[in-house]
């Protein structure tokens, strides 16, 4: 059970609240009975159907009720197909209406999702159910469903089923990779602090020398608006990872982040970001002065909770900076 | 993620240490009554409910083992004859999250032969896809979640034979991040309980060298416990009990369940407490199980 704080009662608002808890249940129960009883592989029964709308708008987690809909919908597509063939061997152009007796029906499903992800927008089954239903729907509306998911977006930016989601509809509506970046960039510009469009920026970025650049001013604008945020700087350490970023480059953000550093002296990620642009310069320049063994220093005494970690990269920076002074001897 | 930090206040009062008796009376009362609210609406959760409560109780050496025979009564009962699957309860559909929850319970118990272990291999087998994804049952959903479920019930059952195995390492090496980090589908986010699954996976099949060490480690302190204070997660597990109730919540001052039970004792036995069993971290089980098993999941040193 996540985040449900235990709240304390009275004796009489206990009594009340198992008195209405034994009522949901017997409902759930008797619910299911009626589902499960009249489950049939080639019919099902629409007041069943009806039930287990209302048990999945309490609960979208009950999984088989999913899997009962679906096979619904199969069914009537199924009728459908059939209508198609007899209109079609009878030419009978009149009764071409199985198309939207098929479309018709499947917007219970759309609304009954929608529904469903408005109380619990991170329900896997609900997200999926809806891919399905698209999937299986003769005329899918993508571009309905890029609405929907913008605005879904708009009201938890960092739920990684509405990432995905999107992901799923830009290759159906045909976007672009440029426009999906330019999308990218306003939405870093709107908040540098969400860790979910750096990821999804990443998945757009092929690193090269030219990308790099961009990227790197991206992040620079993005740590000197809020240093305190670790978003820019996991992204700052996947990008620096690339052999493209050269000496000069490294050099110039060393200089950046000491002025940041002036700034924000007790900021831990300019002082780790300066250590990965140190050793990095440390390996390419061997009259490099390699000052990381006070950063971290300073490290552990700023984050105290991840003392070992910064130990143990002292004790690397440590042996890599006594190496260096057999060969400079 | 780093970036949520949701600060929790600690009250003064916290146990000093785990509430053994509390814990073992929350598990055991958890389903005496069938009418119990949260017990029965939750019925869609139950064999990996019953997995989740039935570990915890053997991490604390207080498996009761009378109850073997109707487990395995249960687990057979939700055994589906057609497509060898197993569902959460009697009436619901197969799915490989259960599957994977009624394997480990039989392998704790050392009941494999009470099921048809034959049609669970055939089923795990069926849902690999082309791409060496696992769907979680026959409609379709990929997530990496299912491709650990997959493996893990296989090795259990010493049968990694039916699957294309590089196919589905081929797989999750797909998900892996910019930041090192696992998500559900190739270019999904990295989240912990997936990385989880996908580390717990490249451990079985041996392939943990698909790893970015350094950089998931940093994101995550995956596997080296002594990067993270230890103390100061001891004194937060500590502070999930109900000192009433018994169990663990997912936070201090939260409603306890079985599922963060079993965590949070899974947790104190890696943080190398003397009272809780040693648990496997790959397969959240009982360490002398996995001997029995001669299962060695592969840890990074």
């Amino acid at each position: 059970m996540h985040g449900r704080i235990k709240v304390r009662t009275t004796e009489e608002q206990k009594a009340l609240k198992h008195k209405e808890q034994q009522k949901k249940l017997t409902a759930y129960r008797m619910g299911m009975q009626q589902i499960l009883s009249t489950r049939k592989e080639d019919n099902y029964d629409p007041v069943s159907l009806d039930i287990c709308t209302q048990l999945l708008s309490v609960n979208p987690d009950i999984y088989t009720l999913w899997n009962y809909r679906k096979e619904a919908i199969l069914i009537e597509i199924e009728k459908r197909s059939v209508k198609l063939l007899m209109v079609y061997i009878a030419v009978r152009k009149n009764e071409i209406d199985g198309e939207d007796n098929i479309i018709k029906f499947l917007e219970n499903e759309f609304r009954l999702t929608e529904q469903c992800l408005l109380a619990n927008p991170k329900s896997y089954g609900s997200w999926h159910h809806r891919y399905w239903v698209l999937m299986n729907h003769p005329k899918p509306n993508w571009e309905n469903e890029f609405s929907l998911c913008t605005k879904y977006s708009r009201m938890d930016d960092r739920n990684f089923h509405v990432w995905d989601f999107r992901r799923l509809l830009i290759n159906k509506i045909g976007i672009t990779l440029s426009e999906e970046l330019q999308f990218s960039t306003e939405r870093l510009n709107a908040n540098f602090s969400n860790y979910s469009s750096w990821h999804y920026r990443s998945t757009l970025r092929n690193l090269d020398r030219e990308s790099v650049g961009t990227e790197l001013i991206l992040i620079q604008n993005a740590v000197f608006t809020d240093p305190a945020d670790s978003s820019a700087w996991f992204y700052l350490r996947w990008v620096l990872s690339n052999p493209t970023v050269t000496k000069d480059r490294r050099q110039e953000l060393l200089d950046a982040f000491g002025q940041l550093e002036e700034l924000e002296p007790d900021c831990k990620w300019v002082i780790m970001a300066k250590c990965w642009l140190t050793g990095s310069l440390v390996l390419s320049d061997k009259d490099y002065i390699d000052r990381r063994v006070q950063f971290y220093k300073q490290l552990a005494k700023l984050d105290p909770m991840r003392k070992g970690q910064y130990e143990d990269y002292l004790k690397a920076a440590e042996l890599n900076a006594s190496h260096v002074e057999d060969q400079k001897s | 993620m780093a970036t949520l930090i949701k600060d929790i206040k600690l009250q003064d009062n916290i146990p000093n240490n785990i509430l053994f008796e509390k814990h073992i009376e929350f598990i055991k009362e958890y389903g005496q009554d069938e009418n119990n609210y949260e017990y029965g609406m939750t019925d869609y959760l139950r064999v990996s409910g019953m997995y989740w409560g039935l570990t915890a109780l053997e991490l604390m050496n207080t498996l009761p083992s009378h109850t073997l025979e109707k487990v395995a009564e249960y687990i057979k009962q939700c055994q589906d004859p057609k497509t060898g699957g197993i569902s959460a309860c009697v009436g619901h559909d197969p799915h490989i999250l259960h599957t994977l929850s009624a394997i480990q319970i039989l392998c704790i118990y050392d009941n494999l032969k009470a099921i048809d272990t034959e049609g669970v291999v055939k089923y795990v087998a069926s849902l690999q896809l082309p791409d060496g994804s696992f769907t979680g049952d026959k409609w379709g959903e990929v997530d990496t979640r299912f491709s650990f479920c997959a493996v893990a019930t296989l090795s259990l059952l010493k049968r990694m034979d039916a699957i294309d195995v590089n196919k589905a390492v081929d797989f999750v090496a797909s998900c892996k991040n910019f930041d090192g980090g696992f998500g559900s589908k190739p270019l999904s986010e990295s989240h912990a309980g997936l990385i989880y699954c996908c580390v717990g996976f490249l451990s079985i099949t041996n392939r943990l060298d698909i790893v970015d060490r350094d950089t998931l480690a940093w994101w995550l302190c995956e596997r080296r416990l002594h990067w993270i204070d230890g103390d100061a997660l001891r004194i937060f597990i500590l502070a999930c009990q109900d000192t009433e109730t018994g169990g663990f919540a997912d936070r201090p001052g939260d409603i306890a369940d079985p599922y963060h039970t079993l965590f949070g004792l899974a947790a104190m036995s890696l943080l190398g407490h003397d009272f809780v069993q040693k648990v496997n971290p790959t397969y959240c089980m009982p360490q002398h199980v996995i001997d029995r098993l001669q299962l060695k999941p592969q840890i990074l040193t």
